[in-house]
């Protein structure tokens, strides 16, 4: 089995408000990978480090050489306001196949218009993206990462705010793209959906509490460990750190 | 009027100054940093007074533009500085930057008022602008100056796209790059500097913000954005020369048309604009009078029309001359009890709420039912017959 993702003794400093502290692991390439842990966890950290959106403080990471990558953001983090209609924001994932001269061809239109459809966005794709639902939301921008044709796709938090039948549609392309051999990592926040969907999972609470095959990774021992109130004192530990290495503190 | 010698420069000038920051500032516009056009023309002050101390020697325009540039381009690294390293806030770097090189600039203006009272009167032409002094040559260079902006927008849309909706899908995306993004905070730094010779250091920022305010009021689209923003952009170029013409002052004027545009897309746009908004509130809140109206007369209970109502209703045949409600009535009113009644099902048969809740919110939604909605609504629940009351449901052939 080929490896998708390598990470070795991984620190992160992200605007002293969400660290990572030596994570190291290992995920195999054409599975779903949950990514799980408590709010502040530094989930959404590790994706943007993985993604070299943020510099690690020390430490390696090595994605799969040259394969292509794609990313769908948080909810929250998007501008809604923004003057782009639901097509053109599913066009952007063609983007990266089109050098800086060409056009959108008839071909990257078609692949477009195949993945609205997919997603069920076919009708609203005139729309503004604010004027759309929660759900119609996030499958636009699954639609987004399907038109990119990545190999290794990180999604963060997809199911956070949307309804059943979005998340339906949802699940149904990540195990769809898993079959075409590519590697999905999920940040996620619903335990029984990744003890029931997911191959492997990647346990955080600052520190990795463990990562690898689902059924080892997600122990009942294992969950106490992320998410007990144990890590209320690691949660004041982290805080005096941060306070100290600004020197709020004496 | 294009043909005289004399009007011709200043209003190909204004012109083309007010597309050239109509155009940057709908990028600026997007990406939330109006303002920052509003710091680089302040902070372009000191270089332009400090220029002008020094050409008491070297008298030439070109000299006082590139120090104005360079001292916009000190003020953005100095806001990027306290936002990156001092982790102050955008809007007080901003404000901070804006307001120390504004604070400078006039500290030497005021020696300069005192030492060279003739340098002093250049001063007062870069701080409010002085269309009319343009010449040929001033417009050739700006002409040539929007021609590289409209290039750079053009050959780099998709990065300016991706990078301004969603810079990190960029980067991962590998759209962006820093040289293009440098280069896009150069032009704006270049634009604010040949901006205030023609409109004044004030008035520049103005022309950033309006002409993409107005233009977003339009449109969804990206790439409307910019034609729609440039259009108006020039036309405040062209307006403002022309209405300054009985001798106030052009840079002013220009502001005002740009605002003005502004200010009547905010209100009036077809889609955005506030006063249609409320106009499409008070026509739905109508339409809620006129549907409980309907209702109440299918019922058969004793209702009293108001005259407008009456004559309304009679107007679209909805009601016969002794008032009872005609055919089309009926069905209109049989719509509005099948809205009231499948959400009513809906309520209790899909959320679980409370039989004896559900009237009250599905006197609300009865307004509320789209045909696509309500074709939706009639498979989930499997065409029902009965309301969770035990009413009947008028079928949907009644009004089809």
């Amino acid at each position: 089995m080929k490896e998708a993702l390598r990470i070795d003794q991984l620190t992160v400093d992200y605007e002293k408000i969400s660290a990572l502290w030596e994570i190291s692991l290992d995920i195999p390439s054409a599975q779903l990978v949950a990514i799980v842990g408590p709010n502040g966890a530094g989930k959404s950290t590790l994706v943007k480090t993985i993604l070299g959106l943020i510099k690690p403080v020390c430490g390696t990471i090595s994605l799969q050489k040259g394969k292509q990558v794609s990313y769908v953001p948080q909810r929250q983090s998007v501008d809604w306001d923004f003057p782009i209609t639901v097509y053109d924001l599913v066009m952007m994932g063609r983007y990266c196949k089109l050098r800086f001269y060409e056009r959108p061809s008839r071909i990257d239109r078609k692949i477009v218009e195949e993945c609205l459809d997919r997603v069920g966005l076919s009708g609203v794709k005139h729309q503004q993206i604010s004027q759309l639902s929660g759900g119609q939301q996030g499958r636009a921008f699954i639609a987004r990462a399907l038109v990119s044709e990545a190999d290794l796709y990180f999604l963060d938090e997809p199911f956070a705010g949307i309804d059943e039948a979005s998340s339906q549609v949802i699940n149904e392309i990540l195990v769809e793209l898993k079959g075409e051999g590519k590697t999905l990592f999920v940040v996620h926040h619903d335990l029984e959906e990744v003890k029931q969907r997911f191959d492997y999972a990647i346990l955080l609470n600052r520190r990795l509490v463990a990562s690898g095959v689902i059924d080892q990774v997600m122990t009942k021992e294992n969950l106490k460990r992320a998410f007990g109130k144990e890590n209320l004192l690691f949660d004041r530990l982290t805080k005096l750190t941060e306070q100290k290495a600004m020197g709020f503190t004496a | 009027m294009i043909l005289d010698p004399v009007l011709r420069a200043p209003l190909l000038g204004s012109m083309l100054m007010a597309l050239i920051a109509s155009l940057i500032g709908v990028l600026l516009f997007v990406r939330k940093r109006t303002l920052i056009g509003e710091a680089l023309s302040h902070a372009s002050y000191p270089g332009v007074t400090l220029a002008i101390l020094i050409s008491g020697w070297i008298s030439a325009e070109w000299v006082i533009l590139l120090a104005a540039f360079i001292s916009s381009l000190l003020g953005f690294g100095l806001i990027n500085f306290l936002k990156k390293r001092l982790k102050v806030k955008e809007d007080a770097a901003l404000s901070f930057v804006l307001a120390t090189f504004f604070g400078m600039g006039t500290l030497v203006a005021s020696i300069v008022s005192r030492t060279h009272s003739f340098q002093f009167r250049q001063i007062q032409v870069f701080l409010y602008g002085q269309a009319a002094t343009m010449g040929d040559g001033h417009v050739l260079f700006y002409a040539l100056f929007a021609l590289f902006v409209i290039a750079l927008l053009v050959v780099f849309y998709r990065s300016f796209l991706v990078c301004s909706f969603d810079p990190h899908f960029a980067k991962i995306s590998q759209l962006g790059s820093k040289v293009i993004e440098s280069l896009f905070l150069a032009t704006v730094a270049a634009s604010v500097v040949i901006g205030i010779r023609s409109v004044g250091v004030i008035m520049m920022a103005a022309l950033f913000i309006a002409p993409p305010i107005a233009a977003r009021q339009f449109t969804n689209t990206f790439s409307k954005m910019f034609w729609l923003s440039a259009l108006f952009g020039v036309t405040s170029g062209f307006l403002g020369t022309f209405l300054s013409l009985s001798g106030l002052p052009t840079g002013p004027m220009i502001v005002l048309v740009a605002s003005l545009i502004a200010l009547f897309s905010l209100l009036f746009a077809p889609k955005r604009g506030v006063v249609i908004r409320y106009l499409r509130v008070l026509r739905f809140r109508m339409v809620c009078v006129e549907e409980n109206l309907l209702k109440a007369l299918w019922h058969q209970k004793l209702v009293k029309l108001s005259p407008l109502n009456h004559f309304l209703f009679r107007w679209r045949g909805w009601i016969d001359q002794e008032g009872h409600l005609t055919e089309l009535g009926k069905s209109l009113g049989a719509r509005v009890v099948r809205a009231h009644r499948l959400w009513e099902a809906y309520l209790v048969y899909s959320l679980g709420m409370g039989i004896s809740q559900v009237h009250h919110n599905a006197e609300e939604m009865e307004h509320l039912l789209t045909p696509e909605l309500e074709e939706e609504l009639t498979k989930l629940l499997d065409d029902p017959k009965q309301d969770p009351h035990a009413q009947p449901i008028p079928p949907r052939e009644v009004f089809a």
